[in-house]
């Protein structure tokens, strides 16, 4: 009860409802808390992988390649590098921040809905 | 006595689960029963929760709902604007493969996403879903995405290949991913029970070690789930904002 007393029913259950809400808002950090080890968690399952792969399968599309063409060894060691870089390329990216997944776009560049969405995430998060 | 060690035996497929429904070219395998269990299962518990909707929700609605809005706040964090039209998209994609990894988990069932075939399925599917948005959404600008601006013409040469590699990579990367955890992580509950069964009275360690691994392994298997919606999430995202 506040201390002049609301005038009646409808507007006490205004200022529970207010009270309620900004107790939610209060709690709120700890379940942000909660997706951020997640999203770090699921970040770092992510990204371990992705070198690996991208060398196993350029090497392989290499191999293919001189496999139809007849051009050995070429193929294989231009796919080889070209995967290491493209591998390399896939973790930068995943690294340099989980909002920009790909394209040449810097979390300080202008950006579509994503970034917008992404400030609103961070702001839950502080 | 020793206990034969076959670590890899419980992937086989048509043996594990004596079910056999027809054995045809197109059989009906252990792999495809579980699947059959994970969407009847997913379809079951929404409509089951959704029956009888209150305001305040029993157990089944909670549960749900607590899918609905983890997947609904993935899509919104993620792709943001126009995200919401592939939320059935993703919400199927993060509940099945949740599902089959889960159910992968109960003894003696089997763990549909452990072969890679399902799993580049599913890549592939999210591939070109994303692949032909982008292209409708864009048309040929889409192919800008190769393209790095403010970069030297001479070096083009080099990393529209490497963009391009990088970009077809995804339907691998995505579904070795999910493919290689789940197989690993069975592969070692499965060595370790082996070697409980085979030490005798020294079974209490490597059994001890098993119920921490059934602990990680449950972990694993909803985060592969997210890690693979989340995904697909910024992949379409890539594909929806493009500039």
């Amino acid at each position: 009860m506040s201390e002049r007393g609301p005038p009646d029913p409808l507007a006490r259950l205004g200022e529970r409802i207010d009270k309620a809400r900004a107790e939610r808002i209060r709690s709120q950090p700890t379940a942000s808390d909660r997706s951020a080890l997640q999203q770090g968690m699921g970040f770092g399952f992510r990204i371990g992988i992705e070198l690996v792969v991208a060398i196993g399968v350029a090497t392989a599309l290499g191999w293919a390649i001189d496999h139809w063409l007849g051009t050995r060894p070429w193929g294989i060691i231009v796919l080889f590098f070209l995967g290491v870089a493209a591998g390399m390329l896939n973790v930068y990216r995943a690294v340099s921040g989980i909002s920009t997944p790909a394209g040449y776009r810097r979390p300080g560049q202008d950006g579509a809905g994503i970034r917008q969405g992404q400030g609103a995430w961070d702001d839950d998060e502080n | 006595m020793a206990i034969e060690l076959r670590p890899l035996e419980q992937f086989t497929i048509e043996r594990i689960i004596p079910i056999h429904i027809g054995g045809l070219d197109l059989s009906y395998t252990n792999a495809a029963l579980m699947m059959t269990i994970a969407v009847v299962s997913v379809t079951a518990l929404m409509v089951i929760a959704t029956r009888s909707a209150a305001l305040v929700p029993g157990r089944w609605q909670s549960v749900a709902e607590m899918l609905y809005e983890f997947v609904a706040d993935m899509v919104d964090s993620n792709i943001g604007q126009g995200g919401r039209q592939f939320f059935p998209f993703i919400f199927t994609l993060f509940a099945f493969i949740l599902f089959a990894n889960l159910l992968g988990m109960i003894p003696y069932s089997y763990t549909t996403t452990s072969q890679i075939i399902v799993t580049f399925a599913l890549a592939a599917v999210v591939f070109i879903l994303v692949t032909t948005i982008g292209i409708i959404r864009h048309g040929f600008h889409f192919l800008g995405l190769f393209v790095p601006h403010g970069v030297p013409k001479v070096l083009l040469l080099l990393l529209v290949p490497i963009e391009l590699l990088s970009y077809f990579i995804r339907p691998f990367t995505l579904s070795i991913r999910l493919f290689a955890n789940m197989l690993a992580g069975h592969t070692m509950l499965a060595i370790f029970g082996g070697f409980a069964a085979s030490v005798g009275i020294f079974a209490f360690f490597p059994a001890a070690i098993n119920v921490l691994l059934v602990g990680l392994e449950f972990l694993v298997a909803v985060l592969q789930a997210y890690v693979f919606a989340i995904l697909t999430c910024l992949y379409l995202s890539e594909a929806i904002h493009l500039h």
